[in-house]
Parts: C-alpha cells; sequence; structure tokens
C-alpha cells in the first residue's frame, strides 16, 4: 500500500514537472522570438513563474517566494517600465536575417556545456529534495554564516552595475558644459 | 493528516474566499454610504428584493447582475495580442486574491495536540507571501495599459507602474523595521507578539511601538491599492479612467473588484501588522482560555446590549417620513430583522451558557475563543477599510509629481532612518 502511494506520487510530481518544464521552455522561446518587447517580458514572467514551480516541487517553498519575489516583483515589474517609457514600434527595431537559423546554431553551440551540466546533476545526492531548505529560519542563517562571502560579492558585483549604468547613460558633452 | 486538520484547512480556506468576495458588495455599498454621508445626501437606499432593502446594500448584487449583463466590447484597433489584453484583469485579480490568503484570521488552534493554522495557506512566512504576490497586481495594469493601444491607457499605466516602484522601497524598509522589532516574518508569530504589553501598561502593537514605521506602512499601502489621495493611474479629470479606458463588463469589473479585495488585503495586513490583528489589547489567546468563564460572561451580558441598541436604531431609522403613507414595506422589514437578531442572540446566549456552566469540554472552549478571535478580526477590517473610505472622500488627489516627491525625498528616508534606530536599539537592548 505505501510503496503504491509512493509510485503515484512520483507520477504526480513527474506530470506537474512536465507541465512547469512545458510552460518553461515556451515561456523562453516566446521570450525569445516574439518581435513586441512587451510579448517577450509575458515570456520572461511565464518562465520565472515556472521555476518558482519547480523550487515548489523540491518543497523548498520559501525559495518559491523569493523567485516570485525578486524577479517578477522586481525585474519583470522593472523591464516593463522601461518598455512602457522607450514605447518601441516594431518598426524602429533593427533587422534580425536568418533569426531562426542563428537561434538553431547557437543552440547547438551551447549544447556541450549542457551535457556537462546534465552530468554533473547526475552526481546531487538522490535526497536533495530532503535537505532542511523549506524554513525561512534556515535559509537565513545558512546565508548569513556559511555564504556570507559569495553573498556579499553578489551585492557588489549589483552595485557595480548600476554604476555602469550610471556612467553609460551619462552624456560626456553635458559634462563639459556643466 | 488527521481528520481535525482537514476540517480546520477547508473551514479557513472557504472563510478567506469568503472574507475576499463577500466583501465587495458591502465595500461597494459602504464606499456610496459613506460618500452620501460626507456629502450630505443619503446615498443609494431604494433597491429592494420582496420589501427587503438592508440599507442598500441590495443595490450591490443589482450593480453585479448589471455588470455580468453588459454588452462585451473589444476595441477594433487592437490587432494581436487580444488574448493577453483579455488575460490582463484577471492577472490583478487572482493576484489581489492570492495575497489576502496569507493572513491569519485566529490564533493557531490546537486539536489533540496537533497546532493548526487558522489561515487559508498554512505558511509560516506569510509576510514574505503578501510582498511576492501583491508585487504582482501591478503587472495587469501595465499590460492592460499598453495593450489598449491608447494614449490615455499607456500614460495611466507608466503612473501605475512607477508610482509602484517608488514606494515599493519605503514600504519594504518600514516593513524590515517592523520584522526586526517582532523577530518574525511570521503573520501569526507578529499578532502574538503584539499581545503583550511594553513599559507593563502600553499594549505593544506596532502603532506604538513604531510611530513613524506604521504611517509610512500606511502611506504606501494606500499608494499600492491605487487608492485616493494616489489615484493618479485613473485620474478621470486627465486620463479619462487611466489603464481601464478600453475595458467593458467583466472585464472592467476584474479591475474593480481587483482594486476593493487589494484595499481588503492591505486592512487586514495593517491590522495584522501594527493594530494586533485578531487579538484585543492585553488579552491574548492564553488569557482567553485559562478565565473562559469571566470572559463568556462578559459576552453574554454585553451581546444582548449591542442588539437592543442596533434593534432600537433600526426601528428609529428604517422609515419614511410621517406624511407618507405607503412605507414600502419597511415596517415589515424592520419586523423580520428584529425577529432574526433576537433569535441569534439567544442561539448564542445559550450556547455560552452551555459552554460556561454545563460543560468543560477544552475543545469547545477552543472553537469559541477561535470564533471571538474570527469575529474581532473581520470588526477591525471593516473599521480599516471604512478608514480607506473615508480618507478617499476627503482628501483630494496628489499631483503625479508630487507623490514621486513624496516618495523619494520624504518617504525613504524616513523609513532608512527608522531602520537605523531600531537596528541600534535591538541591538542595545539585546
Amino acid at each position: 500500500m505505501a510503496k503504491r502511494a509512493v509510485v503515484q506520487n512520483n507520477m504526480l510530481e513527474l506530470i506537474i514537472f512536465s507541465i512547469l518544464t512545458l510552460f518553461m521552455l515556451s515561456g523562453a522561446i516566446v521570450m525569445i522570438t516574439s518581435k513586441q518587447t512587451l510579448f517577450s517580458a509575458f515570456g520572461f514572467l511565464i518562465t520565472m513563474v515556472g521555476l518558482a514551480g519547480m523550487f515548489a516541487l523540491l518543497d523548498s517553498r520559501f525559495l518559491a517566494i523569493a523567485q516570485i519575489m525578486v524577479s517578477i516583483g522586481a525585474v519583470v515589474v522593472l523591464s516593463l517600465l522601461t518598455i512602457l517609457t522607450i514605447n518601441a514600434r516594431e518598426s524602429n527595431l533593427p533587422d534580425e536575417p536568418n533569426k531562426y537559423k542563428w537561434m538553431v546554431f547557437s543552440s547547438l553551440l551551447i549544447a556541450p556545456i549542457t551535457f556537462l551540466l546534465y552530468k554533473s546533476l547526475l552526481t546531487l545526492n538522490s535526497n536533495f529534495s530532503d535537505m532542511p531548505t523549506s524554513t525561512s529560519k534556515v535559509v537565513g542563517e545558512l546565508l548569513f554564516s556559511q555564504w556570507v562571502l559569495p553573498f556579499e560579492i553578489v551585492s557588489i558585483l549589483l552595485l557595480t552595475a548600476m554604476l555602469g549604468a550610471i556612467i553609460i547613460v551619462k552624456d560626456p558633452r553635458k559634462k563639459e558644459e556643466v | 493528516m488527521s481528520t481535525a486538520s482537514i476540517i480546520v484547512a477547508i473551514a479557513s480556506f472557504s472563510l478567506g474566499t469568503l472574507l475576499a468576495l463577500l466583501t465587495i458588495p458591502v465595500l461597494v455599498w459602504l464606499e456610496r454610504r459613506i460618500a452620501g454621508l460626507i456629502q450630505d445626501r443619503l446615498g443609494p437606499n431604494r433597491t429592494n428584493i420582496f420589501g427587503f432593502r438592508l440599507g442598500g446594500l441590495v443595490q450591490s448584487f443589482a450593480d453585479v447582475v448589471k455588470l455580468l449583463l453588459k454588452e462585451e466590447y473589444y476595441p477594433s484597433h487592437i490587432k494581436n495580442g487580444r488574448w493577453l489584453f483579455m488575460f490582463a484583469p484577471i492577472i490583478t485579480f487572482v493576484a489581489a486574491l492570492l495575497a489576502f490568503m496569507a493572513i491569519p484570521f485566529a490564533d493557531s488552534i490546537v486539536i489533540n495536540g496537533e497546532v493548526l493554522r487558522v489561515s487559508p495557506l498554512p505558511i509560516d512566512f506569510g509576510l514574505f507571501w503578501y510582498m511576492a504576490v501583491s508585487a504582482m497586481g501591478v503587472l495587469g495594469v501595465i499590460f492592460g495599459g499598453w495593450l489598449s493601444h491608447n494614449k490615455y491607457s499607456l500614460l495611466g499605466a507608466a503612473r501605475a507602474g512607477s508610482m509602484v516602484i517608488s514606494y515599493e522601497l519605503p514600504l519594504g524598509l518600514s516593513i524590515l523595521s517592523l520584522v526586526i522589532t517582532y523577530d518574525s516574518i511570521d503573520f501569526n508569530a507578529m499578532v502574538s507578539y503584539q499581545s503583550g504589553t511594553f513599559f507593563s501598561f502600553f499594549p505593544s502593537w506596532g502603532i506604538l511601538m513604531q510611530p513613524l514605521a506604521s504611517i509610512i506602512l500606511i502611506i504606501t499601502l494606500f499608494a499600492e491599492t491605487n487608492r485616493n489621495p494616489f489615484t493618479v493611474a485613473e485620474g478621470e479629470s486627465e486620463l479619462v479612467a487611466g489603464f481601464m479606458t478600453e475595458y467593458t463588463a467583466m472585464k472592467f469589473a476584474m479591475y474593480f473588484m481587483g482594486e476593493y479585495i487589494a484595499m481588503n488585503t492591505a486592512s487586514a495586513v495593517i491590522i495584522t501588522m501594527i493594530f494586533g490583528g485578531y487579538n484585543l489589547p492585553y488579552l491574548s489567546t492564553t488569557e482567553l482560555l485559562e478565565s473562559f468563564s469571566i470572559f463568556s460572561s462578559t459576552l453574554m451580558i454585553s451581546i444582548p446590549l449591542i442588539a437592543f441598541i442596533f434593534v432600537k436604531w433600526m426601528r428609529k431609522n428604517n422609515r419614511v417620513r410621517s406624511t407618507i403613507k405607503n412605507d414600502g414595506g419597511r415596517a415589515f422589514e424592520t419586523k423580520v430583522l428584529t425577529a432574526v437578531t433576537v433569535i441569534m442572540v439567544i442561539l448564542i446566549e445559550s450556547i455560552l451558557f452551555y459552554l460556561t456552566y454545563l460543560s468543560h469540554d477544552a475543545l469547545f472552549q477552543n472553537i469559541a475563543v477561535t470564533l471571538f478571535q474570527i469575529m474581532i478580526f473581520v470588526i477591525k477590517l471593516m473599521m480599516f477599510n471604512i478608514f480607506f473610505i473615508i480618507i478617499r472622500w476627503t482628501l483630494p488627489r496628489f499631483r503625479y509629481d508630487q507623490i514621486q516627491y513624496i516618495g523619494w525625498y520624504y518617504l525613504i528616508p524616513l523609513a532608512l532612518l527608522n531602520l537605523f534606530i531600531t537596528a541600534i536599539v535591538v541591538v542595545g537592548v539585546s
């Protein structure tokens, strides 16, 4: 009886996993292929929701919510605001001849890395999902004890990106006038 | 999973859904009647079903029927992306509805040693859930505004988006200082912290312990829910109806209901975080359970008094002028409502009497305390909704640049300062 329940559980997990994968893949394809920037943002949104679902499937609900908060609440909203401000028309966008050919070619280029990733994933613990990452307290403690250096380095990276964006946007001619 | 846990889960889920969805007509009714009160007129009070008008509440149901039966109109200039145009209101509505689901309606109930949360989503990071899911609501606004291919809609959506971004920062900072104070991101733990006292007299509500953070929280939640004085996204004097200009019938109703649910959720978050949630001051759950007989006797005295005042008020007010002969069934309505009130009072009294003096079953006393806390929660929720509505009909709308100015120049520095002070005090105390 117990064994049957486990099998059913695995089956259910597989079905949910396939649906989420379908969502993520189609979202990613929509994001790359669509001409309208808004639909690209929508594809990104779908992909991120699917990724949050993946975390939830691994029973780390806190990470799933964090994923939604950061990727959707911040990244997608900001990119949508940029799209609204620029309001680019299709005719204004640069031409992309042989777009689909290039896409297939670049995905072939990535194939060896994907294979490596797959091989490294196979070496992971089989009880990966049983690790105690489901509560916020554990995540917070790990982040501020064991992983505090990478955490801070990432924040420096973000700061650098922000400074870079400001410097790129700054018009050098205006500086001379002042 | 025991039977009790399943029952509690189903009950709290349906309670959450009912509270979120059934308060919409009540809120619309309150909005109109309070607007009438403030503008010295009556507001809607004529619509009735068989003479029952319930003070005009029936009008809201008539409005629902109207919105359902209206013609769906698609603007013909929207060529591609029509499905996303139709999907956008649903995003806003669902995000607002889901964000409500992490609110606890009563303290965790203990049945046979099992601790069960009385909240639609039994999670221990409710605050995080609220912030993540409610931020998705603005996506529907932006999608709808952009896909309408209309200058008014585009401007409305851009205003809504930039306002949400600039007010999310002070909101997060003020919430952070509250989190440092309570040492938890679990709504339930916050409420049980607030049931204590500080300086052995004041109830340790957030509004008393963190006044600055609380005020910033209330202001930013007003902005997040797009309520007055922050309604620049749909300011009708400049932008027709803003992002929902091109929407009709049910799709418009989705935005409309989403706004009211968001307001309801914001009220729930405010009372849970800074006004003691489902608890009355000085009365924590354990105290209620320990001195159950005193508590229930107080209830047994106060409930008939409240019912008596209500019936007297209704008899005085629910009638027409004495010069008019035909009262349209108001006397009959008063009679029926009086009878219903009396029967309900007798029922509650007998149940409380049985629980206090005849049976000493801890389980039923637990359930009674939980129901009492749910009642307190709903009363507080409605009081805060009325506060939202009064603010809407009292203050004029800010100009758009004024809103950005307040957000960036006043709220963010103040919230940051408050965060520093809180951190120093907390570190110093511990």
